[in-house]
């Protein structure tokens, strides 16, 4: 069954694009990625499936009903935790979170409490005293305080440190195991990765890939420069597998795809004083689908 | 029932602070009613040393400044200036302030359709207005009954009085408006300022031309003291023009703030 199903969602702000003709369904239970650059539409999209912008053409069923008429009724089992959070400085986290919780039909005292728990965060302070971390935290757990069907992400780990991100993808996997749907938004693949099942990859407005995330995995892209003592002969990174080789004075760097094994062995015939193995960031990935498509 | 509640919580302080500002102003201005009734006659010579123009700009009338209904139509013209004021923040920034301060993303994920968020910021607004003017009109008229030793109209004092509470509805619907039609409303507190002295210096202007169709531009001439003392009611024209008005802008704000896009920040 699916949760969320985007039919030819399109938006223009004015003559600006915002996105054009997405397609693509999230399917009950599943962790979903929603991944690209910025600016590529992402918050556009996500802002239309609940109804706070509107759609210029096209648009979405979630629960299997529009999205924009029937907004207020299936918000009842939406979460949503916006990439920036605002909320009214002058209040106190606890009364913050009570008048979230006001709008649902149910008493969500118990698991405010267990959230505030799991995140480490003091319900006693006041919204305005609180660093940007922290106001990320409050805003995860007014998202998941009234256990929604549907919990939508937009770039849920900026400003949490790792600790926290990960503790915070241990509760959206606990979630997402006691039947919680989820979407989210990144422009961090290592984290789609990890997390996700299936992924979109959106790029100025249109959807141009749809994987299983085991799809992307194979093409597990490192990003290696490599810092030498003493010259080189040129070709000797140029084996199969290496494309955007570059060197710079004594550092060279390429992105490499393959067995990682032959690329250590490589490595370790030369003399080196510094080496990175990085994840490529998306661009980097985006071109390969670029040349794919190409 | 929530978020009227949350709105009455977010102005609690501000609906008090306006309404003992309103109160200690009518407070402050009657008390001095006995000493220029004593001295009527000297004030009324005095008066009239001034220009025609200037004196009907300033709303005096040299005749009545020694009733307490006179001098009351007098002084009420700045009352009626700082509750315009109040109202018109109030409307500026009730359903504004949810964008500039980027909370609209936290009410409006939330299962409540956007009229609901219009109709509790409203009644929220109402509700704060409706405080200020009972203070109001407690201190007005227990001060005028205490400074006026003659007999006067209660009637006719409260008349006046209302009109306090009429013009901050026009001036809460005109915020809520103009709020509306700006989308991206930064300074709250200039163009509300702005906009009730544009209308004061109109109001003025149409005393001294005592031109009755200048009067229907400005919500601060809608009750003309005079007449109503004279007729102990209110002038119907004025008054359906007031309605009309409010009307219109309330339902204009409703289908603006339905259709339009939140924007993210």
């Amino acid at each position: 069954m699916n949760v969320i199903e985007i039919n030819g969602l399109t938006k223009y702000y004015g003559k600006e694009r915002g996105i054009i003709d997405i397609n693509f369904n999230v399917e009950e239970k599943e962790i979903f990625g929603f991944i690209g650059p910025n600016g590529a539409g992402k918050s556009t999209t996500l802002r239309t499936l609940l109804a706070l912008i509107y759609p210029t053409s096209g648009g979405a069923k979630i629960f299997g009903k529009d999205c924009i008429k029937h907004g207020p009724e299936i918000k009842k089992e939406i979460g949503y935790l916006p990439s920036e959070v605002f909320y009214y400085d002058k209040m106190n986290v606890i009364d913050l979170l009570n008048y979230s919780a006001s709008f649902y039909k149910k008493n969500c005292s118990k698991r405010i409490k267990e959230l505030a728990e799991i995140m480490d965060l003091n319900l006693n302070k006041r919204i305005d005293d609180l660093s940007f971390g922290n106001k990320k935290k409050v805003g995860i757990v007014q998202g998941l305080l009234h256990e929604p069907k549907l919990i939508i992400l937009d770039e849920p780990t900026s400003g949490l440190d790792p600790l926290m991100q990960q503790r915070f993808f241990e509760l959206l996997q606990e979630e997402n195991r006691k039947g919680s749907t989820i979407l989210f938004s990144s422009h961090i693949l290592g984290e789609v990765q990890r997390m996700c099942n299936r992924v979109a990859i959106i790029k100025e407005g249109k959807i141009i890939q749809l994987e299983k995330i085991s799809a992307l995995q194979e093409n597990n892209y490192k990003k290696i420069r490599v810092q030498l003592t003493a010259a080189l002969e040129q070709n000797y990174f140029n084996i199969e597998g290496v494309s955007n080789l570059e060197a710079n004075g004594n550092v060279i760097s390429f992105l490499f795809r393959g067995n990682i094994n032959l690329m250590m062995k490589k490595l370790s015939e030369i003399e080196i004083a510094n080496v990175w193995v990085e994840e490529p960031d998306l661009e980097e990935i985006f071109l390969h689908f670029y040349e794919k498509g190409a | 029932m929530n978020m009227l509640l949350h709105e009455l919580r977010v102005y609690k302080k501000n609906t008090i602070i306006w309404s003992l500002t309103l109160s200690g102003l009518v407070l402050l201005f009657l008390s001095m009613f006995p000493s220029i009734s004593r001295e009527a006659e000297e004030f009324k010579r005095l008066m009239e040393g001034f220009p025609e123009a200037i004196r009907m700009a300033l709303g005096l009338s040299v005749e009545s400044i020694g009733s307490i209904l006179g001098f009351y139509s007098y002084v009420f013209l700045y009352i009626s200036l700082f509750g315009a004021i109040q109202a018109m923040l109030l409307g500026m920034s009730i359903l504004s302030k949810e964008v500039r301060e980027k909370t609209a993303d936290f009410l409006l994920t939330k299962p409540v359709t956007r009229n609901q968020i219009v109709t509790s910021k409203l009644l929220a607004a109402f509700l704060s207005l409706v405080f200020t003017n009972i203070l109001y009109l407690g201190a007005a008229t227990l001060m005028a009954s205490y400074v006026e030793t003659n007999e006067f109209s209660i009637k006719i004092f409260l008349l006046l009085s209302l009109t306090l509470f009429y013009l901050q509805l026009i001036f809460l619907a005109l915020g809520i408006f103009v709020s509306l039609l700006i989308p991206k409303l930064k300074s709250v507190l200039s163009v509300s300022l702005g906009m009730v002295f544009a209308f004061f210096m109109i109001g003025a202007f149409a005393s001294t031309t005592g031109d009755d169709a200048l009067r229907y531009l400005t919500p601060f001439k809608y009750f003309d003291f005079t007449y109503i003392i004279q007729n102990s009611s209110y002038e119907p024209s004025f008054i359906f023009v007031a309605i009309g008005f409010i009307v219109i802008a309330i339902l204009a704000s409703y289908y603006i703030y339905a259709k339009r896009d939140i924007h993210a920040v």
